[in-house]
Parts: structure tokens; sequence; C-alpha cells
């Protein structure tokens, strides 16, 4: 009856174009309504989206956007694109390349796969439609590599899942999250190389020693960037999330030496960042709500016990359960599904001779796929803003990409070496 | 009238937002010098709360919300008018009964029964005033945005 | 809601299935089913899957959660009077708090909830916080000079912090894994089984039991559901609280021996500094709730029992 109402009501009020922010929270209430009297649920609502939003982590949204509108206004991206361009632009999808590998970097020690999708998408994608490539396949290169940061550690996500499952090291999580990581980032750039050989997206003539010199010389303060962060981040002088702060505070400054951005632009450059983290704010809001809903009604509980009572087959219970925390991706948002799932899951794999280290990066992986799939898909949400596009639009060109992340998922899940072989060499 | 209030909001938020900016670079700064400073990070929660919240009413004036219309998309230019005033109305309902009935309520609660928050000391409820507000912008851009016809505008993908 | 003859109540706390205050709770809903004959049922939620400690509170407030179960420091900002279970060295010893919390003071503040619409059913124990640190163990207050200590979102914890010369950090609880393992921050304060479940032994190794703090957790119930409970569904969920009240303490005795055991056996080691020094260094911050009387009576109610 619940699941009923809640899936119907969100399919009619996303289709007839209500804005998927206000159909999560409507379908959210609706739910409510069923068990909760009108006033006590409104006011639930309400105080979900409110302290959904008061969390310290979220700050790293706002922030990396703030500092990629100011790398594209301040001529930083460019700069860094151009001496890129130097490297890999002679390949066909080379710039494709460049955002898969600056998202897994980034994502690997931010931790956070928005913080990626913001901060990366951000300067890359206008870059890489200046240079003709399709602007929708610039956002879904970004939004699903921005997912790589979710495995490859250090990862927030993981510590979660850890917290969740009791006695599973952090440490072997983190170990077992490399080669994953890696693996997904590699099937992305397969995927971005064969769709930009047929699309025939332009390459660059190649240059001379001294032009690429002189690129790679007009890039060092913008690639400095990268090492005050990272190096900071490392060297305990702040948080992954503290460090978008002073990635504003870095670009800002250098966009000023540039003279390519003036105090006067600053609140228009604010402002622009508050509308599209607002967008993004929102979404996170109502999600809230909804999963909240999910959580008070047991939805999810109820749903998978029935799924669960198919087989006992190691490999069938594997796939049925990365089919149910796919379809929980969909509507869920991640650190409520690991909590939520994880109690349920884990005893039923640890029955079958699963190692919890194992399964915690299955589940992760497969929630990855999650954060990019509407309507409730964070990354998704700010690819697309950072990018200026409507979702339905990215959809058709994430395709191949959710495939190559659904290979990477049955890789995974099927040969365990692959997570548990480096946390082995290190007797985890 | 509606120039009037963007103004005014936009200019707020560029306010909310640089102060946010501030904050955590106090936050690090007061670490590095080993003075304690334990307030910022409320304050960096409750200015999210703002921002997001205000922010999202600032965006439904301008028309920036994401959206999936896959039924407006293919209909003709009356329907069309006729789904947005439908589109626009849910939104009020929910604006109306969450944010503002809602956010009222959770305001009166949290006022009438005196909760602190535990760094800052002040009255939770002052934090939770910006769901009504929010609410209620929403609400007006709303009825402003009956009369536009948001699927021949935003084309510009 | 009501269903078929049997009423649900919603229970909901932040700790995850092995902690153990769910085992408590699930044994609290077993109790109410006995008693009820099946015509009261609770039922628990785990993990904070319906919020935080204080979001909780709210949700009771708000009438769309019945019970939760918080530490009482965070019912600091909701009701003053629990303000002095969180004062460092407040109790004399593990029996000392016992005996306040079972006796007229523990109901006393029990019942202050009352007027925020939450009700105080029972303590539970949550033991005593110590610190961890990554470098150095803590022997007495001069090893914490210089140090930068993670604390709670809570003022009274920043100024006992303060007081006992360390620099009191505010980082998030989901950062602070990564935090301690960069040196963002030099160590962190927290009880046993905490520190075990959080993980954060796998970075931190030295524990330094000065138990400075002893907050208990309290179990609470809305008014605005109690009050639409018939009296013999009141005294089935009175009853089953106290009841558990012992289970409980035993629960977590156990866990926090097996807790220790653990981390020691993962490289921590545990050292026992003087209580002392760290009591002298806070004893200031009794006198700073002289301008208020109702505190400032509990607290020598508190110190006046045996
Ligand atoms: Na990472
Ligand atoms: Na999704």
């Amino acid at each position: 009856m619940e699941v009923l109402i809640l899936v119907l009501s969100f399919v009619i009020l996303l289709a007839i174009g209500v804005p998927i922010a206000y159909s999560i929270g409507i379908s959210a209430i609706l739910t409510m309504l069923v068990s909760i009297l009108p006033i006590p649920a409104f006011t639930t609502i309400a105080q979900r989206m409110a302290t959904g939003l008061d969390s310290f982590a979220l700050l790293a949204i706002p922030f990396f956007i703030l500092a990629g509108q100011l790398m594209n206004k301040g001529g930083i991206a460019s700069r860094l694109i151009e001496f890129a361009k130097v490297i890999v632009g002679r390949f066909p999808g080379g710039l494709a390349f460049v955002n898969i590998l600056a998202c897994m970097l980034f994502g690997a020690i931010s931790g956070s796969a928005v913080a990626a999708a913001s901060a990366i998408g951000g300067f890359m994608n206008p870059k890489m439609a200046e240079e003709g490539y399709d602007k929708s396949f610039a956002a879904a290169v970004n939004i699903t590599s921005s997912t790589t940061g979710m495995i490859i550690p250090p990862s927030n996500i993981l510590i979660v899942y850890s917290l969740a499952a009791g006695s599973v090291s952090i440490g072997a999580l983190f170990l077992a999250g490399y080669l994953p990581g890696i693996l997904v980032g590699v099937l992305l750039m397969i995927v971005a190389g064969v769709t930009s050989y047929r699309k025939k997206y332009p390459t660059a003539p190649g240059v001379g020693m001294k032009e690429a010199l002189k690129k790679l010389f007009d890039a060092v303060p913008s690639l400095f960037l990268l090492i005050v962060v990272i190096g900071g981040i490392v060297a305990g002088y702040f948080t992954a999330t503290e460090a978008s702060a002073i990635a504003v505070v870095y670009t800002l400054v250098l966009a000023m030496i540039y003279k390519e951005v003036k105090i006067k632009d600053l609140p228009g450059i604010l402002l622009d960042t508050v509308s599209t983290t607002s967008i993004v704010m929102i979404l996170i809001a109502t999600s809230m709500g909804m999963s909240w809903v999910m959580s008070y009604e047991n939805i999810p509980q109820s749903v998978s016990a029935a799924l669960l009572t198919i087989s006992n087959n190691k490999i069938i219970v594997l796939l049925i359960i990365n089919l149910i925390l796919l379809f929980v991706g969909v509507f869920m948002d991640m650190t409520p599904a690991v909590l939520i799932f994880t109690p349920i899951f884990l005893p039923v794999v640890t029955e079958l001779g699963i190692d919890p280290v194992h399964y915690g990066i299955i589940m992760v992986l497969n929630l990855c796929v999650g954060l990019c799939t509407p309507p409730v898909g964070s990354v998704l949400f700010v690819g697309c803003s950072v990018a200026n596009i409507s979702i339905d639009r990215v959809i058709k060109p994430l395709l191949p990409f959710f495939i190559a992340m659904l290979v990477a998922l049955m890789i995974v899940t099927y040969v365990p070496e692959l997570s548990l072989w480096l946390p082995s060499l290190f007797d985890m | 009238m509606r120039t009037i209030i963007n103004d005014i909001l936009g200019k707020f938020l560029v306010f909310l937002m640089a102060l946010m900016v501030i904050n955590v670079l106090l936050q690090v700064a007061a670490r590095g010098l080993n003075l304690s400073m334990p307030f910022t990070e409320e304050l960096a929660g409750f200015l999210l709360i703002w921002v997001g919240l205000l922010g999202a009413s600032y965006a439904t004036g301008k028309h920036l919300h994401l959206a999936i219309d896959i039924i407006p998309r293919q209909s003709s230019a009356s329907t069309q008018k006729r789904l947005n005033v439908i589109v626009n109305i849910i939104v009020i309902g929910f604006a109306l009964t969450v944010m503002v009935i809602g956010g009222i309520r959770l305001v009166y609660i949290t006022l009438s029964l005196n909760q602190i928050s535990p760094v800052l000391e002040i009255q939770k409820g002052y934090i939770y005033t910006v769901l009504p507000i929010s609410g209620l912008l929403i609400i007006y851009y709303s009825f402003l945005n009956m009369k536009d016809n948001p699927y021949t505008e935003s084309e510009n993908v | 809601g009501k269903q078929g003859g049997v009423r649900t109540l919603k229970l909901a706390h932040t700790l995850n299935t092995q902690h153990s205050v769910h085992k408590a709770m699930l044994l609290m809903a077993e109790k109410v089913k006995e008693k009820s004959g099946g015509k009261l049922e609770l039922e628990v939620y785990h993990s904070a899957q319906l919020g935080t400690e204080s979001q909780c509170l709210e949700l009771l407030q708000i009438g769309s959660l019945a019970m939760t179960k918080v530490s009482a420091a965070v019912m600091e900002s909701f009701a003053p009077s629990y303000k002095v279970l969180g004062l460092p060295y407040i109790f004399k010893n593990k029996e000392h708090m016992f005996n306040v919390q079972d006796g007229p003071i523990g109901k006393k503040i029990l019942q202050d909830g009352e007027e925020a619409w939450l009700r105080g059913l029972c303590f539970f124990d949550a033991g005593s916080r110590s610190f961890y640190t990554k470098s150095n163990p803590i022997e007495s207050p001069d090893d914490l000079k210089g140090l930068k200590i993670r604390v709670m979102k809570s003022i009274t914890a920043n100024k006992m912090v303060s007081a006992m010369g360390a620099a009191p950090m505010p980082i998030s609880f989901g950062e602070l894994y990564t935090a301690l393992q960069q040196g963002v921050v030099d160590g962190a304060e927290n009880n046993p089984p905490s520190f075990y479940l959080s993980k954060h032994y796998e970075v931190c190794k030295y524990y330094s039991i000065d138990e400075h703090s002893s907050v208990p957790d309290v179990l609470l119930i809305s008014t605005v559901i109690w009050d639409r409970l018939s009296d013999e569904e009141k005294t089935w969920i009175q009853e089953a609280a106290n009841e558990c009240v012992p289970a409980q303490r035993k629960f977590w005795e156990e866990s926090e021996a097996e807790s220790l055991k653990a981390v020691q056996e993962a490289g921590v080691k545990v050292n026992y500094p003087k209580k002392e020094p760290f009591s002298e260094r806070v004893s200031d911050m009794y006198d700073s709730y002289k301008s208020d009387p109702k505190i400032y009576n509990l607290i020598q109610e508190i110190r006046a029992l045996d």
C-alpha cells in the first residue's frame, strides 16, 4: 500500500513536469499521511528538510561549485585545459580521459563524489563543450567517473559501512577499494574513448616543444592548486571538507592576479554559486524526507525480505542482492541505504562465506550506480546543474557508462580476489 | 515588485554565502593557531540550512529547478499552459502545507519548548524560521510562474 | 498507531545493532509485549534511521515518533537540569552515580523534560568518557597542553577540555576518523565501546582512562503520545523500562570489558592516570552555575548524596 502510493504519485508528478525536488517531497508526504496525522506529517517533513541540510560535509558542494566558477571566470580552467591538450589532445576523447582521471584523483582525495562532480565538472564541462564535445556526453563522463572516489580511499561511505557492519576494519576496506575503483575508471575510459572515436570528437594538432613548455609554465600556478588542496589534507592542515574553502581562496587569489576576476564581479559569482547549490540542496532536503518515510514504513526491509526467500545459491543470492541494491540506489541516497541494508544483508552473505570486506566494496560500488540515476541521485543532480543541462538529456549518453559500471560490478562481485588481494598483502 | 524581492533576496544570499566561506576559513585558521572556536561547525550547518532553502525559493523564481518534463514536451502549447498552471498549483500546495504550515508548527514547537542550540546557545526556532519564509517566497514566485510558459523559455540547452 | 487492537510505538536510537543499547531496547520491546499480552508493541529503529539524537527529540515533540534514547548531553538543549549530569567528575564513583540516577534526584531530572514534552522513563549507563590520543599517553593534565582534542557539540564539554589545558576542536563525527588519521586533531574523547565501535582505535594507540565525565543515556517518550495511552499501557511501559535498567547495566559492563580487551589486543596502550589533577582543573566549572539556582541546587544535592 505505502510502496504503491510512493511510487505511483512520484511517477505521475515527475511525468507532468513537477520539479524533482518537489515531487520527492510530495510523494513522501502522501505516503506519510497513511499512518501519521496531517500536521505532524507536515512538520516532520519540514524538520527533515531543514535538518537534512545541517551537515558539515555538505559544505563541499557550494565551495567546490564556487571554486569551479572562479576557475572558469578566472582563466585558471583554460590554462589547465590548454596544458592537458598538449598531453592527450591528439587522442580521440583526450579531454574525456582528463575529466575521468581528474575526477578519480579528486574523488580519491576528497572522498566525496559530489565534491568531485562539482569541482571537476564545474570547469571541465564548459571547456569540453567549447572544444566540440556534446555537453551531455561531457556531463555523463563527469557524473559517472566522480563516483570512483567513493571506492578509492579515503572514503567516507566505506567508514559508514564499517560502522554499520561492526567488526570490519576501515584500514582493510580502504585497501580493498583501490583495484575495484581503478577498474571502474579504466572501463569508463574505454567507453569514453570508443564513443569519442565514433562521434569523431575533435582532436588537437600536436604542438612543438617550445609551445608545450610555455603551456606547462602557464599551467603551473593552476596545477599548484592540486598540491595545496591534496597536500593540505595529507599533511593534516585541514579536512577534506575544509579543503573546499581553501580551494575557494586559492582560486580567488589566482583569478585576481590574472586580473580576470575583480572584486565587483564577486557578488554575481557568489549568487550564481548559490543558485546552482540550492538546486542540489533542495533535492537533498526533500530526499531526506523520502528516505525517512521509507525507513519509517519499513519499505526497504519488506521488499528485500520477500526477494531473499527465492534462493540459497551463493551466485544467485549475490545477484538478487545486487538487483535490490541497484533498485534501492535509484530511490535512496547512499548513506541511509548503507545504514539500513548492511544489517539486513551482511548476515545473509557471511552465512554464504562472503568476506564482509568484499561485500562492503560490492555494496558501495552498487550504490554508486544509484548516485547517477534519477530520481534520487545526488551526483547526477550536481553534475547536471554544474553542466547547466536538464536531466533527461543526459540519460541517453549515460547508458553506455552505466553498462561499464555494471560490468565492473559483476567483476567485483564474482572475483573476490580483486578486493581482497591488497588487504591480504598487509595481513588484514 | 518581483525585481525588488529578487534583489533583496539575492543580496542576502550573497551575504550568507560569503559568511559561509569566512566561517570555515576561521575554523581552519583557529585550529592552526591552536585557538578554540567551538561555534564554527554549528554555524556552518545553520548557514547551509538558510542558503539551501532560501536559495531554493530564489531558484523557483528563476525557473531553475530540475525537472523531467516528459509529457509537457510532447504536448501542444495550450496543454503546456494548462500543465504549467497545474504544476505550479502542486508546488504551491507543497510549499503551503510542508514549508509554511509544517514550518510554522516546527518554529512554534522549538520556540515555545525553548530548545537552545548546544554551542551558540541561540533559540533553535529562529533557525527554522527559514522554512515558512522560503515557503511563502516559493508560493509568491509560483503564482508569478503560472503566467509564463517555461517549456518554451528554457530551450537554451 | 493502533491496528487490530494492537498499538505499536516506534522507538528510534542512533546506535548500531551490535551496541549493548540496542540489545537493551530489544529486551524492553520483549518485556512490553509480554506484559501487555501482545496488545502493546515497540518497534525499534537502529543506526539513526529516523534521525540523529536531537532530531529524534524534535520528532518526539512533533509527535511522529513515540520514543527515543539519547545521551543526557543532548538533552541539555531541551531541558537545562540535564546539564548537571554532564559536569566533569560530578559523581564520586559508579555506585554514587547509580544512587543519583535511581533516587529522587534522578526522578526530578527525568521529570524536568516534561515541560519540553519529553518524559524521561529511565537512565541507562553509558560508562565514562576518557581521552584517546595518537602520539602520547595522557598521564596528567600537563600532557594535554597544546593538544587539539575533538569534542562533541556541547558548551560544557568545550569548557571542560579547555579547563584541562587542551584546545577543544569542533570536527563533525563523520569526518573524525580521517581527521585523526591525517593529524588534523591529536585526539578525542569517548567511552570504551564507542572508542572501539567507531574504529578510532585503529588510529589512536593511547587510551588514558581519566573518566572525566559520566554522562548517562536517557530513554524518553513523547508526552504527546504518553497522554494518549491508557493507565494500563503507561504502567507496562514504565515497568518494562525500570526492569531493563539492571539488564542494560550488565550489558554495558560486558561491552565495556570486551571493548577494552579488544582495543588492547589491537595494540592500544591503556593507562590509568590519577584523577585528582584533572578534577582540580575543572572545579571552577561548578561555581559558574551559582547564578542559576536550579542547577546549582541540583549540584549541591548530588554532592551531598553518598
Ligand atoms: Na576517496
Ligand atoms: Na538514484
